[in-house]
């Protein structure tokens, strides 16, 4: 079972990476891509919990530092996306006496972005990248955030369906 | 949410008093991010050779295949695009009329992909004589929130794409090559912070240099070389070329000068440019491989007067 929901977890992961690289940038808004990444990542934290959303957010980073046509420092967004996913996560264990309603999710996506996104540019100015420009970084972080939370409405309750039917059965009688 | 991230001192202190479940999941955490620091740190120094250089190289083999799979998939998206674009124009017309619009635009739109690729194929083929190019399609593009201008394209090593290479479309400079797999290649668009060119004013030949700014529509600022020399608007510039053709060869354009500003503080102008490339309409690409052709010279031989 556990390496059945591993497997997914990397399935889901590759697939958000590809798509967001190659198919969403042709419908981005000012620029800005939706993150499958970081919403599949919210939806696995959501779902797992804190290490899970820690592990997540690193894997997926990971892929986003090192896949075409990524250019800047490896690590950047795997610290990022890490980060976004334990913070996702532990919202899911203060509301476990119930699964988070919808404006809880799309409250986590925004969070999520924003943390991702701000760490991200940080340690880009910490590592004198030339490219960050904050006086960017406002408007890209709305446009950001508000087309996050358009995907995560199709994306998380699909991820998080599929991870709640391969939960073992003595986790789904107490989760909900 | 904050008790549980308590400074490491007390957690340690307090670490047998702990459940073992918040245990387990700060010592996740605290590797994870131990991890991600070890690699920012060991890739931050680019001219030692990066260890994550053959990570970089898995990753491509891997997604590249699945990128361009996925850019197949692009077509019914850019109809999707084309057709909230042209949502505004139809709604004055009746509710008949808009119909066989919809109809007749949306075989427009699919038959208009094919062609624009086409022509634009084509474009390359007029530039061709003078460059051998390597045709390759963009099929990954990163976003801004990366802040880099940088796309994927399906041309590796394997067929004779190197670093610092020039790229180019049938309309102008697109950027020039930074990494190299077999299957895939990494352009940094001209656009980026990080990239400058040599640009000519078509005008006057005067010598500057085209750097990127960053924003998503590309444009870019233009220097001169000669504080006194002033470009105009209107005025084209194109690559002065730099030597042994690489990274940028001579004479692609660049694109147009909109507007010239004084220079605060210093001599001379800031010209901002409009590419010739729109950055984010980039499909099919040449990349060139080859020096270009030159015409045979003799040489004069003159008598004097």
């Amino acid at each position: 079972m556990i390496a059945l929901r591993i497997g997914l977890a990397a399935l889901f992961l590759m697939l958000a990476v590809t798509v967001q690289t190659s198919v969403l940038t042709n419908i981005a808004v000012a620029g800005v891509t939706c993150d499958l990444t970081l919403i599949v990542v919210i939806a696995l934290a959501l779902s797992r919990g804190p290490e899970w959303g820690a592990i997540a957010g690193f894997v997926g980073g990971l892929l986003m530092d090192v896949v075409p046509p990524a250019d800047h420092t490896a690590g950047r967004w795997a610290l990022s996306l890490a980060i976004a996913g334990y913070v996702a996560g532990l919202i899911r264990r203060e509301k476990s006496s119930g699964p988070v309603g919808p404006l809880g999710v799309a409250l986590t996506v925004v969070l999520g972005t924003a943390i991702s996104f701000f760490i991200y540019s940080a340690t880009g100015s910490l590592l004198h990248d030339p490219s960050v420009d904050w006086g960017e970084f406002g408007v890209r972080l709305g446009i950001a955030a508000g087309y996050d939370v358009v995907g995560a409405i199709v994306v998380i309750p699909l991820v998080m369906w599929i991870m709640g039917r391969v939960q073992p059965a003595r986790e789904r009688r107490v989760a909900p | 949410m904050l008790k549980d991230l308590g400074t490491p001192a007390k957690g340690l202190v307090r670490a047998t008093g702990m459940p073992r479940q918040i245990r387990r999941r700060r010592t996740v955490l605290v590797l994870v991010i131990l991890a991600c620091f070890t690699l920012i740190v060991l890739d931050a120094r680019r001219s030692a050779g990066s260890p994550v250089e053959p990570l970089r190289e898995a990753a491509a083999g891997v997604f590249g295949p699945l990128e361009s799979t996925a850019s197949s998939a692009r077509q019914p998206v850019d109809n999707l695009r084309d057709r909230f674009a042209e949502m505004d124009r139809l709604k004055a017309e009746n509710e008949k009329l808009k119909k066989d619009n919809e109809n007749l635009t949306e075989e427009l739109t699919t038959s208009d992909y094919a062609r624009n690729r086409a022509q634009e194929l084509d474009k390359l083929l007029k530039i061709a004589p003078a460059y051998t190019m390597t045709p390759a399609r963009v099929i990954g593009i990163g976003g801004a929130q990366t802040f880099s201008h940088t796309v994927t394209i399906d041309a590796g090593t394997a067929d004779g794409v190197h670093t610092d290479m020039t790229v180019l479309n049938g309309t102008g400079l697109v950027g020039r090559v930074v990494r190299t797999t077999a299957g895939t290649a990494t352009v940094l668009l001209i656009g980026d912070r990080n990239s400058t060119v040599g640009g000519r004013l078509n005008s006057t030949l005067a010598l500057g240099f085209v750097s990127g700014r960053g924003d998503v529509a590309g444009t870019l600022d233009y220097k001169l070389v000669d504080p006194k020399a002033r470009p105009k608007v209107g005025d084209r510039i194109v690559t002065w070329g730099s030597s042994g053709n690489a990274p940028y060869v001579p004479g692609v354009p660049i694109g147009v000068v909109t507007s010239v500003t004084p220079n605060e503080g210093s001599l001379g102008s800031t010209a901002t440019i409009k590419p010739d490339v729109d950055p984010t309409r980039i499909d099919t690409v040449g990349v060139v491989t080859g020096p270009p052709a030159r015409p045979p010279r003799a040489q004069i031989t003159g008598k004097g007067n």
